[in-house]
């Protein structure tokens, strides 16, 4: 931790979901809920990288779909860079991912219609940005994670790591000042997750990342590591790879290598 | 941003969803095609519904006849082949009508099945044209036409001397290897037909091309009898020739006041008569434009919510990462407007060929030549309309893009 002021500040945060009898969400206020988060507060630091580890189930995804700014939390704050995302309406915390977050899903995600360079370049047309421009940009990103040789495949013209690296690429076109990855390696094999993991680091040098996962090789390259369980943090772990027991209830201590899941 | 910003989204849009489009080709085609088959369908009933309005038209103008004089509906009817026979009394009302001032000539036309042969032995059906002179309303490509006048009516007693005399179109006249002199054999049964010998007095086309069918004309006494219709003398029409120099409003009105009984119409109106009374057929051309609208919009909304729920989470994704709903459902209607502009385009250029193949089986069996008539308003409505379902096919899945959510998306 430092004492600058946090790029991003969950305080406190809880997350309820309505539940349909298919299991799918509800908006109906009589519907069963089930709470995905329960009182969770984290700090990330710009340029800092923090994992979420924890078992399935566990609100890892819900957190970070918090601190992206995708949902709004049923209560407590998530603020970024002093704004409390809460209080911006769909279009501007759209608008706010496009400007400063980068995400990078599990399953890639791509247009499976659009070349690499076309998916990479997709968040600048938000912007309209210049064709040209745009062309510049996300080929300077795709040879940053080694994909100059890959701008016109498809995604099905692409192995599983390489469409990681196009994902990764389309998360950072924007020069975000947070990235957010979703079990970034969690498709691809032990060497290729080292490979992916390694080009984004490269790429993501001055940003701040915020990432989930099971695997201990990725949580190893993170400088804290905040574990949850059942909704709740239990555990975290500083840059001296200690872990840090929170609530003992949780029971849980070691590396984070020996983290459940 | 600059302001320009947005503005420059559109085109980066639409290369998206001509991207889209060309990678998922199978289904694009299929809808396409969805959309071609629908405007098709539209086009050519639409092309029909015009091409019937200009035949009876001209079939009307062509007849020569300034005013036509019916009792009751004017109804098409399978038992005669032609119109119903509703008007009765039909010698002695024209003749009455012949003495109205501007009438110049006033004849009553009756349209009967009747069994035909060219040898006693086998026979066809086809309709008969009755009517009591030939005069100049009936053109006469061979033959002297019919000899005198109605022997056989006899002052309404039908008891004089058939004169036996038929007039045939060509393609009877091809049918059966039939020339002026030849004899046939004609009656309302196969057993009159086989006692009712005619002579071939003429080839004429006047009522086969009134009527889109091959007919033979008699005169009306003698088709009445020949049928069993002599006893209320009965006749479709009496069609009314009037003088140069008369106003056709006035004899009309004249004609109204003097039979209120009977409908006294111009040709326009007497069209407009017989096809108001094919209500039912015009409301099934009607639903199936209808039905025809639909099944391209259910066929192309149903692939676009196709594309949308396959892509689900691709979608989720994007507007996870900042891109907005608005240039989502842009590229949604981009592929929408695509397909139905390429569909318009496609319909467009097939309907004219369609027509023609149309045109060539209509001929061949209802013996109309250009029955579909194909108007540019008609093509440029259709192409509307095409692109109008590719629109609204696209407002559905754009619909379902509003309801992704991220959390159950991603």
């Amino acid at each position: 931790m430092t004492d600058d002021p946090p790029l991003v500040s969950c305080i406190n945060v809880s997350k309820v979901y309505s539940l349909a009898s298919n299991g799918r969400l509800s908006r109906r206020s009589d519907a069963p809920t089930v709470t995905a988060l329960d009182s969770v507060s984290v700090e990330v630091q710009p340029g800092e990288t923090i994992a979420l580890s924890g078992p399935s189930g566990s609100g890892k995804s819900t957190l970070l779909h918090l601190i992206a700014g995708l949902e709004t939390p049923t209560s407590g704050t998530v603020s970024f860079d002093g704004t409390d995302l809460a209080s911006l309406s769909g279009r501007r915390r759209t608008r706010h991912r496009l400007n400063n977050v980068g995400i990078v899903f599990q399953h890639f995600h791509l247009l499976d219609a659009l070349s690499a360079r076309g998916n990479v370049a997709l968040p600048l047309v938000e912007r309209g940005i210049r064709k040209r421009e745009r062309r510049e940009r996300a080929t300077e990103v795709l040879e940053a994670v080694g994909l100059g040789d890959r701008l016109t495949h498809t995604p099905d013209q692409l192995s599983g790591g390489e469409q990681q690296r196009v994902a990764i690429a389309r998360a950072l076109v924007t020069n975000p000042r947070l990235v957010i990855a979703d079990e970034p390696t969690g498709e691809l094999d032990t060497e290729t997750g080292a490979q992916v993991l390694e080009r984004f680091q490269a790429a993501a040098e001055e940003t701040a990342i915020v990432l989930a996962s099971h695997d201990p090789n990725t949580l190893a390259v993170a400088d804290r590591v905040v574990s949850l369980r059942d909704g709740q943090r239990v555990a975290e772990s500083g840059p001296d790879r200690d872990r840090h027991t929170i609530d003992p209830a949780g029971a849980h201590s070691g590396t984070p290598g020996e983290i459940d899941g | 941003m600059s302001i320009i910003g947005p503005f420059r989204r559109i085109p980066a849009i639409a290369g998206l969803a001509v991207a889209q489009l060309r990678y998922h080709r199978f289904r694009t085609l299929l809808a396409v095609v969805g959309i071609v088959l629908a405007m098709l369908t539209m086009t050519l009933l639409a092309g029909t519904g015009l091409g019937v309005l200009e035949t009876g038209e001209s079939q009307f103008e062509s007849a020569d006849r300034d005013l036509w004089v019916t009792s009751g509906p004017v109804a098409l009817s399978a038992a005669t082949g032609g119109f119903e026979n509703t008007l009765y009394d039909a010698h002695v009302v024209s003749d009455e009508m012949n003495e109205i001032d501007g009438v110049r000539t006033a004849v009553p036309l009756g349209f009967q099945t009747v069994y035909i042969s060219e040898d006693g032995e086998e026979f066809d059906t086809i309709v008969a044209t009755g009517t009591t002179g030939t005069g100049s309303a009936v053109s006469i490509s061979e033959g002297d036409g019919f000899s005198g006048g109605d022997t056989h009516y006899a002052g309404g007693e039908y008891d004089g001397p058939m004169t036996h005399e038929v007039l045939i179109d060509p393609q009877l006249a091809d049918r059966y290897d039939l020339s002026v002199g030849d004899t046939v054999y004609m009656g309302g049964t196969t057993r009159s037909a086989e006692q009712n010998e005619f002579t071939v007095v003429g080839i004429s086309g006047t009522f086969s091309q009134f009527l889109g069918t091959p007919t033979a004309t008699l005169r009306l006494s003698e088709l009445q009898t020949i049928t069993g219709s002599s006893g209320v003398d009965s006749a479709t029409f009496i069609t009314i020739t009037l003088e140069d120099d008369a106003d056709p409003e006035a004899v009309q009105a004249e004609l109204q006041a003097a039979y209120p009984e009977y409908e006294v119409r111009t040709n326009a109106e007497q069209l407009n008569a017989v096809l108001q009374h094919q209500s039912l057929v015009l409301a099934g051309a009607v639903t199936l434009v209808v039905l025809a609208f639909i099944a391209g919009l259910a066929l192309t909304a149903n692939l676009l919510a196709m594309v949308v729920y396959q892509q689900r989470e691709a979608l989720a994704a994007i507007n996870a990462i900042g891109v907005s709903r608005a240039t989502i459902i842009g590229l949604l209607a981009g592929h929408g407007l695509a397909i139905g502009i390429l569909g318009g385009a496609i319909g467009a250029a097939l309907t004219p060929p369609a027509a023609r193949a149309l045109n060539f089986v209509a001929a061949e069996i209802t013996g109309f030549e250009g029955l579909v008539v194909v108007q540019t308003d008609v093509i440029l409505a259709g192409v509307a309309i095409a692109i109008a379902m590719g629109t609204l096919s696209a407002s559905v899945a754009a619909w379902r893009v509003s309801r992704l959510s991220a959390m159950e998306s991603l």
